[in-house]
């Protein structure tokens, strides 16, 4: 299929009963799509279930889909929303965050740094450490900073998304930036970086 | 944190990137002559650079997009199956106000009895036009497409398997799979006969030691 047909035309095809359309919309953002529900959840089989279920969702609401936004950002819109269900959830089922082997929420990221830096940060512990960082973050400000900072949604874009307004979507950055700052300074405050 | 409350989302928006236009150049001469920003600016930008290196490691490999079709279309047909079966049930209980108390076993009852009478003469319960399955039927059959090409790139995955590493014991575990995948196809004949390629390598190989 042609790829300069953009993605608003590719949905009025699938309107229109071309199916191999969706396959091409597919195509296009199963990977985006499955890169950002793998930062946000950060365990492969929910990433790969959840992407499906984005696609499954969209297959079935695009019939009466109109352009008021990009199709991208429709998308991401589903992908958030199911993100942010999935981890109200996980937040409110503690047998699911044990089984998901994952260091349990309420960890001090900063607190472990100091205790015993050298010996903690190695490099794929250091890895760890930031995206339990990043995990402590609120549902909306992780998704507002993933939206903006790894899939290169502009904040206008990211507000139509999370559907808030523009100077609600700053709010969320800065302060899901210093957070980050806070609970990451002891890296590089150790002189880790 | 920066002492300079004044100007504390500016550092932000800077380090990040998304200060507009209109307030960088008056910010960066601001930064000349203000310490607590110039250092929250370094700060922010220390914690951006490190989440970008963690989150840069979190890639997703090529094997696990490669079902995501397949699996939204599998999705969707058992949805659509869903769909059908609780029409059926509605369909019945539209209809259960005259047996009362009894509805639900006389609606069991009917339903089994329907399920019954369509097993035996061979032919689905139809009790509405609109029960067509459309949907369902595109979705299985690019559910066929998709495990077909599933087919096709475990193939190529043991091909190359066999010609890059040379691994003939990991090469017949993949045809093998593929051929159990390919179950019903004609690629089942495809699998044997590269297996049969491949055992009559491996036999040259050993011959040759």
């Amino acid at each position: 299929m042609d790829k300069l047909i953009d993605d608003e035309m590719l949905v009025a095809q699938f309107q229109a009963g071309r199916q191999n359309a969706f396959d091409e919309l597919m195509k296009r953002y199963k990977s985006k799509i499955f890169s950002y529900l793998l930062r946000s959840v950060r365990n492969y089989e929910d990433a790969e279930d959840i992407t499906i279920e984005v696609f499954f969702k969209a297959y079935r609401a695009l019939e009466n889909w109109q352009p008021k936004a990009k199709f991208s950002t429709w998308l991401y819109k589903i992908a958030s929303n199911l993100a942010i269900d999935y981890h109200r959830a996980k937040a409110r089922n503690p047998v699911y965050a044990l089984d998901d082997a994952e260091i349990p929420e309420t960890h001090l990221v900063a607190t472990d740094i100091h205790s015993d830096p050298v010996k903690q940060l190695e490099e794929k512990e250091r890895g760890l450490i930031i995206r339990e960082a990043v995990d402590q973050l609120s549902p909306k400000q992780k998704a507002v900073f993933m939206l903006t900072r790894y899939e290169g949604l502009q904040l206008k874009e990211v507000a139509e998304t999370l559907d808030m307004a523009e100077g609600t979507v700053k709010v969320h950055l800065h302060r899901a930036v210093k957070r980050l700052q806070t609970l990451l300074r002891p890296l590089w405050e150790n002189n880790d970086i | 944190m920066p002492k300079c409350k004044k100007s504390e989302g500016q550092a932000i928006d800077y380090a990040y990137k998304v200060l507009p236009p209109a307030e960088e150049v008056p910010f960066k001469e601001h930064l000349k002559n203000c310490q607590d920003c110039t250092e929250a600016v370094e700060s922010y930008t220390a914690a951006l650079e490190l989440t970008d290196q963690a989150q840069a490691e979190l890639v997703v490999p090529e094997y696990a997009l490669r079902n995501i079709e397949m699996n939204v279309y599998k999705r969707l047909a058992a949805s659509q199956e869903q769909t059908w079966f609780s029409r059926l049930g509605t369909y019945f209980t539209s209809v259960g106000s005259p047996f009362g108390r009894y509805k639900t076993a006389a609606v069991s009852s009917v339903a089994i009895a329907l399920i019954v009478a369509a097993v035996l003469i061979g032919k689905p319960p139809q009790p509405e036009q609109t029960f067509q399955l459309t949907e369902m039927q595109s979705a299985e059959a690019r559910i066929e497409e998709y495990r077909e090409q599933g087919i096709q790139w475990n193939l190529e995955e043991a091909l190359i398997t066999h010609h890059l590493r040379n691994d003939a014991w990991e090469t017949e575990s993949q045809l093998n799979r593929m051929k159990e995948q390919a179950q019903g196809t004609s690629w089942t004949k495809v699998a044997d006969k590269h297996l049969q390629n491949l055992q009559s390598g491996t036999l040259n190989k050993t011959q040759q030691n």
